[in-house]
């Protein structure tokens, strides 16, 4: 079934020919549809992922198993988050659509982090899931060049490569499940965990990616036999209990915020009226939810198998064991306005059933709750990202994207973040345009995709602020004035409106910031006009607006008060007056960093050959540094500096040889691969680096195989 | 109260300030012959041949303020004309003393080693000769010491090192990463990296609980002892470290010789000190006030430890305008002391603890800087005071508050009684003023301090000023900011111990608390 904008029919469509699986050949490709851009995976990347792209101009396909679970928040209802809050600034600020949907399916807005200051306030909510979906739903089939259909996707249609690119072959489109084939100028895979997803539940174990959803087998072979190195990630979801079988009485109540603070920068304030948004609720574990683990252990095939594993603790079975014998929080979170669906987070577990129901009863407030479903462990494959670009085009097959948990990353955000960046290039390499890519410098989905490209990941990759150099600079409140004018232009991403308000409130930034900074008093007379707020004695006399500003008790309101004219106006656009205030808080650290920043933009800007084999080269580098460059696949220099191990000689020697053998590379660039490319067949007659990588890495998912949650 | 309205003046400096989406205006520098595009604007200064003892050493600088440090080091107009090798006398800009006569070159950006404007010094070899040019450029302003590597990295990204692709770079750059790497171990090995490898520990341990509180305390287990806790240790460490600074300062002392000046009222014998210690009339003293005018300054070794001695003006409020100046510079001088000889005449003051601490309070010696007592004219003393011995030590009536010299500070300054007329007490003055060298240079055998130390001094002095922020910052509430100065500080003593990644702080957070999903 087809559908597109508006859920109109296609014309009718050349039908599936039996027999055609292998269809490499330009005859049986001639005749198959052609979309620009082709998206697999109807989740948080995959939306994200086709949306940028059909709003970039690129005519898009959006292949998923079943319409109906476009938009599904598989695990927990709720979005953003400390960190994951910053992602959906970011996604917003592209014109995604995670930030406009969750302000329209939000029933408990929360900003964390309020009291730890404005550049690591979390934006979070808990979101009604079958709004979400049904609003998701609405945006992707309603996007203008937008098409979506239901199949399942078995292979993929290859092709010689483009010469001078790095890639063995590219892809040319998808070959379906009834056997019809799609071509496609890129394709982006955001399959998340149906990359032979393994469902665990006790010793039970049954191939799912999640439950009631049928892996994708057939994709998993084809990626494996082209080379892509592949691990294994664990990550698990926990029991759902009946809303009216819980006792909240004794619970700790945690209120939504009023007035809630909306995630997009469109958005003036949420759906929801504030009082009628629901309350979360928090209970703790105690020793006897512990004992029920700890006894039963020899039945927790996905926690038994294992021996290290993520440094965090995404299961209470873990936290049990890696923190015992104190309590653990659970928190309570409703999972929509109608829903008497209770999602307790904190409590993933893979015990069998009957075990997961004492536990949920051995605390506080749930003695009596009903489990509706329990929780799960779920195995499955990710591509190890550093076979990516930073535009996370794969480096194996051209015109190939990846976005989202395929590439080691948990959390909806994290995906979408993906997912837009994927789109966005999947769409501008069709158009023959550079790729868009966001440096470290710029944002978090900056700082998370050069990580996962750079470092790859071991765990699953959640976005944490500490993970941010300039965490100071990339803040909730300015991702428009860091990234949206950078879509409308570079990407074409962006809409007209948008780009609008964008660029209205830098320029009413722009001039607060000089109006404030060209009012100078000296501090008697400050402390005169405003007695509220303390003024340093040290300060150098006269002291700017500005400066005033950056003080606790100072705020755009008091200011223009003591100074009506020209602050009243300033303060009357409550937005622009709050983010004044942030502004001026932050100058000093802002103004410190941009040395630094600069250093990094540097070696940012110092492009490595992407066709480098670093263990032939001619340079002074040591095997363990050639091993490590060949693994990671740096991008530039400033990559090289992040990877662990790597010494300041090395990066020096490597550079000076890049410089000095430029051209000679170039020329071998140049020369064309041979070889046939047909869907399903084996490379063995290139024994590259990547074999290498893929040898390495193959030890590496052994390990994760054995890890504990 | 006029507003000046600068709008649009102040629009390009917010720009940079406001985020990162503007891109980077090439050449902060700017104005400077030959451009430094790219460039920051910092210009950076290093010793370039080997440290230690040697007939020539060279000294090389890159960054727009090459020219204005040959300006300012050579006392000329502009700079010599470039790549040729020109004499000049290289002085102190501060204090217009010559440090040395040596050879400047000078290249304009951008045909130079880094691609930007540089300037070499070409200096005799000797330790103080080096560490005196060093300490002069540290002083001018946009001028810092280079990071390790920091010429060659300059170099690649002015795309400088390909034209000289020779074997011989590769050799000369090896050369010196393997001096450094030698130079960093002989100290990462000894008890000095020891004690940084703990602060560093310490300070990533803390950062990494303050950043756990601000990542998870919202949803998992983190309590708020974890922040009374980080204060804690923060505030201990920015104890040691200030600490460290100070005796940190020993090494130069011990290079640069320990400044003491001899300073006190008219007329009391200042210069005859001098000369008693220096043993040649190289001060002019006569019996009337005020003779001394200008600073003398001589060079003493005393008991081994270098000493710049200087003579000043007597100390009083002057009638002649010459001997205002005078005492303008006898002023200045003591504020640049490291050591105070506080001279009295010890027949007009009563040797009371009392009596002697108000004459030297009278003088204003500055603050926190050690100062011995020297009671001159103890000839002129009567029977009872002066004790039967001669001159051998403070006057009984003194150690009862004294002790020992080397006692406690707090209870006043050491005293002794002298005689410069007979030479009497000249050896206990002797031994007194070497244990206070002994105390502000340390112990030479400990180790001759490393030129790389003055860096070292240079980041730790920034570490301690972000942990002293921190602490400023207390319960302003933006625990996002106070993190921000633990993550300068653990930069900068990172360019000492090496890089701690991101990933080192999660280890510790997932470590130490129990968070997850």
């Amino acid at each position: 079934m087809f559908l597109r904008g508006g859920c109109r029919r296609l014309p009718l469509l050349p039908a599936p020919r039996p027999g055609h699986r292998r269809a490499g050949s330009e005859a049986g490709a001639a005749a198959a549809p052609r979309y620009e851009v082709v998206v697999i995976g109807g989740g948080h990347a995959g939306t994200e992922a086709a949306a940028a792209a059909a709003r970039g101009g690129a005519c898009t396909l959006l292949l998923t198993h079943r319409i109906g679970t476009i938009g599904e928040m598989s695990c927990n209802p709720s979005f953003g988050g400390i960190g994951k809050g910053h992602l959906m600034r970011e996604v917003d600020a592209l014109d995604g659509l995670c930030g406009r949907l969750c302000d329209r399916s939000g029933v408990h807005y929360k900003v964390l982090n309020r009291c730890k200051g404005p550049a690591v306030w979390g934006l979070r909510a808990q979101i009604d899931r079958g709004l979400y979906k049904e609003n998701m739903q609405k945006e992707i089939l309603n996007t203008p060049l937008l098409t979506v259909r239901e199949a399942s996707v078995e292979d993929l249609l290859l092709k010689e490569p483009e010469p001078g690119r790095p890639g063995k072959c590219q892809v040319a489109g998808v070959v379906l499940g009834d056997g019809s084939t799609v071509r496609a100028g890129s394709v982006i895979l955001t399959t998340g965990t149906f990359l032979r997803g393994m469902i665990y539940i006790g010793l039970e174990m049954h191939p799912a990616g999640r439950l009631g959803d049928q892996p994708a087998i057939g994709l998993a072979h084809t990626l494996e036999k082209l080379g892509f190195a592949v691990g294994r990630l664990k990550t698990g979801t926990p029991p759902r209990l009946a809303k009216d079988t819980i006792d909240f009485g004794g619970l700790e109540e945690r209120a939504a915020d009023n007035p809630p603070v909306p995630f997009s920068f469109l958005s003036e304030a949420v759906w929801i009226k504030p009082e009628d948004q629901l309350s979360c609720y928090l209970t703790r574990t105690n020793l006897k939810a512990q004992q029920i683990i700890r006894n039963n252990l020899h039945l927790n095939n996905h926690i038994r198998e294992t021996t290290r594993g993520p440094r965090y603790c995404p299961s209470l079975e873990s936290k049990v064991l890696r923190f015992p014998d104190r309590e653990h929080q659970v928190w309570l979170e409703p999972e929509g306005l109608d829903s008497n669906i209770i999602y307790p987070q904190g409590m993933s577990m893979t015990l069998p059933p009957e075990l997961q129901e004492q536990v949920v009863k051995s605390i506080p407030g749930l003695e009596k709750a009903k489990m509706l479903q329990p929780g799960y462990g779920v195995q499955y494959d990710f591509l190890d990202p550093r076979q990516l670009t930073t535009s996370l085009e794969s480096r194996l097959v051209q015109r190939l994207f990846f976005a989202g948990q395929i590439n080691g990353t948990t959390g909806y955000e994290e995906a979408a973040a993906q997912g837009v960046i994927a789109g966005i290039n999947a769409c501008l390499r069709v158009q023959g345009r550079p790729p868009f890519t966001v440096s470290r410098t710029e944002g978090y989905v900056g700082v998370l995709i050069d990580d996962l490209t750079t470092l790859g990941t071991t765990e699953p990759y959640r976005m944490f602020t500490s993970r941010v150099e300039f965490r100071m600079a990339l803040r909730p409140d300015n991702a428009d004035a860091r990234l949206t004018h950078r879509g409308f232009e570079e990407a074409g991403c962006v809409s007209q409106q948008r780009y609008e308000q964008a660029v209205k409130m830098r320029a009413a930034l722009e001039d607060g910031i000089a109006t404030l900074k060209s009012i100078q008093f000296s501090i008697s007379k400050w402390s005169q006009l405003l007695p509220g707020v303390p003024i340093s004695n040290s300060r150098r006399s006269p002291v700017s607006a500005f400066e005033v500003l950056q003080y606790q008790d100072a705020n755009m309101e008091i200011l223009a008060k003591a100074i009506p004219e020209p602050l009243g106006k300033l303060a009357q656009w409550r937005e622009l007056a709050e983010r004044l205030k942030i502004e001026a808080a932050y100058e000093w650290c802002v103004v410190n960093q941009q040395q630094e920043m600069e250093e990094v933009r540097r070696d940012e800007a110092l492009q490595l050959p992407d066709d480098l084999d670093y263990f032939a080269i001619d340079a002074s580098l040591s095997a363990e540094v050639r091993e490590k460059l060949a693994a990671n696949r740096p991008q530039t220099i400033g990559a090289v500096s992040r990877i662990p191990g790597i010494t300041p000689a090395a990066i020096v020697n490597l550079l000076r040889f890049v410089k000095t053998n430029h051209q000679k590379t170039e020329k071998l660039k140049a020369v064309p691969q041979s070889g046939k490319y047909f869907p399903g067949k084996m490379y063995s007659d290139k024994a590259t680096s990547q074999r290498q990588i893929s040898a390495e890495f193959s030890e590496e998912e052994a390990r994760f195989v054995k890890t504990p949650l | 109260m006029a507003l000046s309205v600068a709008v649009r003046a102040a629009r390009g400096r917010w720009a940079r300030g406001l985020s990162s989406t503007v891109p980077p205006a090439g050449g902060t520098g700017g104005g400077t012959a030959g451009g430094t595009a790219g460039g920051t604007g910092d210009t950076i200064f290093a010793l370039s041949s080997a440290p230690g003892r040697c007939g020539v050493a060279v000294i090389r600088a890159s960054g727009p303020g090459s020219a204005g440090l040959l300006r300012s080091l050579t006392g000329t107009p502009g700079p010599p004309p470039p790549r040729v090798l020109a004499l000049r006398r290289i002085r102190d800009p501060r204090s217009a003393e010559t440090l040395d006569r040596g050879l400047v070159v000078w290249f304009p950006g951008p045909n130079s080693f880094t691609g930007e404007d540089c300037a070499e010094l070409h200096v005799h070899g000797g330790p103080a000769v080096v560490s005196g040019v060093l300490q002069a450029l540290g002083r001018l302003p946009g001028l810092r010491p280079a990071e390790p590597g920091e010429f060659t990295r300059r170099a690649f990204a002015h795309g400088k090192l390909d034209l000289t692709a020779a074997e011989g770079l590769r050799d000369l750059i090896a050369a010196e990463t393997e001096a450094q790497r030698r130079q960093a171990l002989r100290q990462m090995e000894g008890d000095l990296g020891r004690l940084y490898q703990r602060w560093s520990h310490a300070l990533t341990q803390a950062l990494a609980h303050l950043e756990a509180y601000i990542d998870f305390s919202e949803d998992d287990n983190v309590e708020e002892e974890v922040l009374a806790r980080v204060a804690v240790t923060v505030r201990a460490l920015l104890q040691e470290i200030r600490g460290h600074l100070r005796d940190g300062r020993r090494g130069e002392l011990l290079r640069g010789g320990v400044r003491a000046v001899i300073a006190g009222p008219p007329n009391v014998g200042k210069s005859s000190l001098l000369n008693l210690l220096c043993r040649r009339p190289a001060a002019i003293v006569s019996p009337s006030a005020g003779t001394t005018r200008d600073v003398l300054e001589v060079a003493l070794d005393i008991g081994g430890y270098p000493l710049l001695l200087s003579d000043t003006a007597g100390l009083r409020r002057a009638a002649d305008p010459v001997e205002r100046e005078g005492v303008r510079r006898a002023r200045e001088r003591l504020c640049q002391a490291d050591l105070v000889l506080a001279v009295l005449d010890a027949t007009s003051v009563s040797p009371t603890p009392a009596a002697l601490g108000a004459a030297l309070a009278a003088l204003e010696p500055p603050p926190g800087t050690p100062c011995v007592l020297v009671l001159n004219k103890a000839d002129l003393l009567g029977g009872p005071r002066g004790s039967p011995g001669g001159a051998q030590g403070p006057p009984a009536t003194l150690l009862s508050c004294e002790g020992s010299p080397s006692a406690t500070p707090a209870q006043g300054p050491p005293a002794t009684l002298l005689s410069c007329k007979t030479g009497e007490g000249l050896e206990a003055l002797l031994e007194l003023l070497a244990q206070q060298l002994a105390q502000l240079c340390g112990d030479p055998l400990s180790g001759w301090p490393s030129l790389t130390q003055s860096r070292h001094s240079r980041h730790l002095g920034a570490c301690a000023a972000a942990l002293a922020r921190f602490g400023d910052l207390g319960d302003s509430g933006d625990l996002a900011l106070a993190a921000e100065q633990l993550r300068l500080a653990r930069r900068e003593l990172g360019r000492i111990t090496g890089h701690v990644g991101a990933e080192d702080v999660l280890d510790i957070i997932f470590r130490d608390f129990c968070v997850g999903k």
